[in-house]
């Protein structure tokens, strides 16, 4: 679900501090970039806002955050419902005990790893990412959170780039985002 | 001793040596050839995880740490802080003319994880991601920094890839400043500025957006740690360069063994906690 089509007041604002940047990283992709977004106090404050509004509340005790643009989104939230962060990060960064998860690229593979220990069995977590687009990133968070028993109750994406069908591709885990990018 | 020195030496356990500190100029160096000049014998340490409170108050003390994982006990009392605790008991010296540590400070401390020989061997990695699990500590922990800055007029809060994006972005909401992301190259799409520095070996690149920060904008930078201080440079060279005024580098923990603050120059550090980056026997020598 989306908030785009709830018609929350405030997503028009938070739509439009949202810059596309054309060919980066290379020709023929028109990039998302939030980076806009974060330098309005209001409207990066909204988001946050939109996002605590829905998941405060429904003792969720795990945010989940993707490696670097999920670390800017999923540490306020966390910090707003009480609940802990986890980064899940690129191979090697993690120091310690990891377990890794391995996934496809539109050309090879890449790997994401999260802590052993930072989440425990029925836990109830959220995995939050500044963009969805295929879903093989959130799809290998979700693995990761459900092999140490975690129950993921929801993705949660500022921007979704529906034309590639990414909310196809997490193992029937609900979606909600803020904005839509065709 | 030279005027204007606190010693503190602690011993975690009795049958471990006295580690040895001394302060001067709000800088902790190791003491090794004061222990020998001191006529103390050493045993050799075994190693130890050692998180020490930091100086928030004036640099004539150094505060123990009540630390949850360790014993320490203050075997000497620093020459120069007045001391009114029994230096027997393990707990915190008072000094009368300094304010009390705040007690937000133990959690946070006590919360960082050391994981030795990451990422290579002989380095004691700082792990601030345990701290992230403690949802008070964490809490606490941007608390102490929003309290510190709201109220100052900052308008830039700047973090550096990658932890700097953790606890950047809920300081920048609390104060009401945008946040901007200081990252490696080729990650900001679009115009960007691009600023070299020094690691032990070879050399990396910071970027920030073109546009994100203007002219007499007063700016924050954030990381979780500062070991030479050398990316923390980079960022106020980065900053400075379009003509903001870096008003203060706020961190979770200090290396001091490293002496970033000093490369920072005039700029100030504030940090919350205190770490070795060494294991106690690469500063300690064993007497002979």
């Amino acid at each position: 679900m989306s908030a785009y089509k709830d018609k929350d007041a405030r997503i028009n604002g938070i739509k439009d501090q949202i810059r596309v940047v054309p060919n980066f990283p290379k020709p023929g992709i028109m990039f998302q970039d939030i980076t806009t977004l974060l330098l309005k106090p209001k409207e990066f404050k909204d988001t946050i806002d939109m996002f605590v509004e829905r998941y405060k509340g429904k003792n969720i005790s795990v945010v989940a955050g993707i490696e670097a643009r999920g670390f800017i989104f999923g540490p306020p939230i966390a910090l707003a419902i009480g609940a802990k962060f986890v980064p899940l990060r690129k191979p090697k960064k993690l120091p310690g005990k990891v377990i890794s998860e391995e996934y496809i690229l539109e050309y090879g593979r890449d790997c994401l790893e999260m802590h052993v220990g930072a989440v425990e069995s029925a836990e109830r977590a959220l995995v939050v990412d500044d963009l969805i687009a295929t879903g093989g990133t959130l799809c290998a968070a979700i693995n990761l959170l459900e092999r140490v028993g975690a129950e993921v109750v929801e993705c949660a994406c500022v921007i979704e780039l529906p034309d590639l069908k990414g909310r196809e591709r997490l193992n029937g885990k609900p979606l909600y985002v803020l904005v839509e990018s065709h | 001793m030279q005027p204007g020195f606190s010693i503190l030496c602690f011993q975690a356990s009795a049958d471990l040596p006295f580690l040895v500190f001394y302060q001067r100029k709000g800088v902790m160096h190791a003491a090794a050839s004061l222990l020998n000049s001191s006529n103390l014998s050493l045993r050799f340490a075994s190693q130890t995880q050692t998180r020490l409170s930091p100086w928030i108050a004036a640099p004539s003390s150094v505060r123990l740490p009540l630390n949850r994982s360790q014993n320490y006990r203050i075997a000497l009392p620093p020459l120069h802080s007045t001391v009114s605790g029994d230096s027997t008991q393990p707990q915190q010296m008072a000094s009368a003319d300094v304010k009390a540590q705040d007690p937000r400070i133990a959690g946070i401390s006590s919360a960082i994880r050391v994981i030795p020989d990451f990422p290579k061997p002989g380095i004691m990695f700082q792990d601030i991601t345990t701290l992230l699990l403690d949802t008070k500590a964490f809490r606490d922990t941007i608390d102490l920094f929003v309290e510190r800055y709201k109220d100052k007029n900052i308008s830039v809060v700047a973090g550096i890839e990658a932890r700097g994006f953790i606890f950047g972005p809920p300081i920048a909401l609390a104060i009401g400043a945008k946040f901007v992301p200081m990252r490696k190259p080729k990650k900001l799409p679009g115009e960007v500025i691009s600023e070299e520095y020094s690691l032990e070996y070879g050399k990396d690149v910071m970027e920030m957006h073109v546009g994100a920060v203007q002219a007499g904008e007063r700016a924050l930078i954030v990381d979780d740690l500062v070991a030479t201080g050398g990316t923390l440079s980079a960022a106020i060279r980065l900053l400075e360069r379009v003509g903001v005024h870096v008003v203060e580098c706020a961190c979770v923990i200090e290396l001091p063994e490293l002496k970033g603050r000093e490369r920072l120059g005039e700029k100030p550090l504030f940090v919350l906690s205190l770490g070795l980056c060494s294991k106690l026997e690469n500063f300690i020598k064993p007497s002979d």
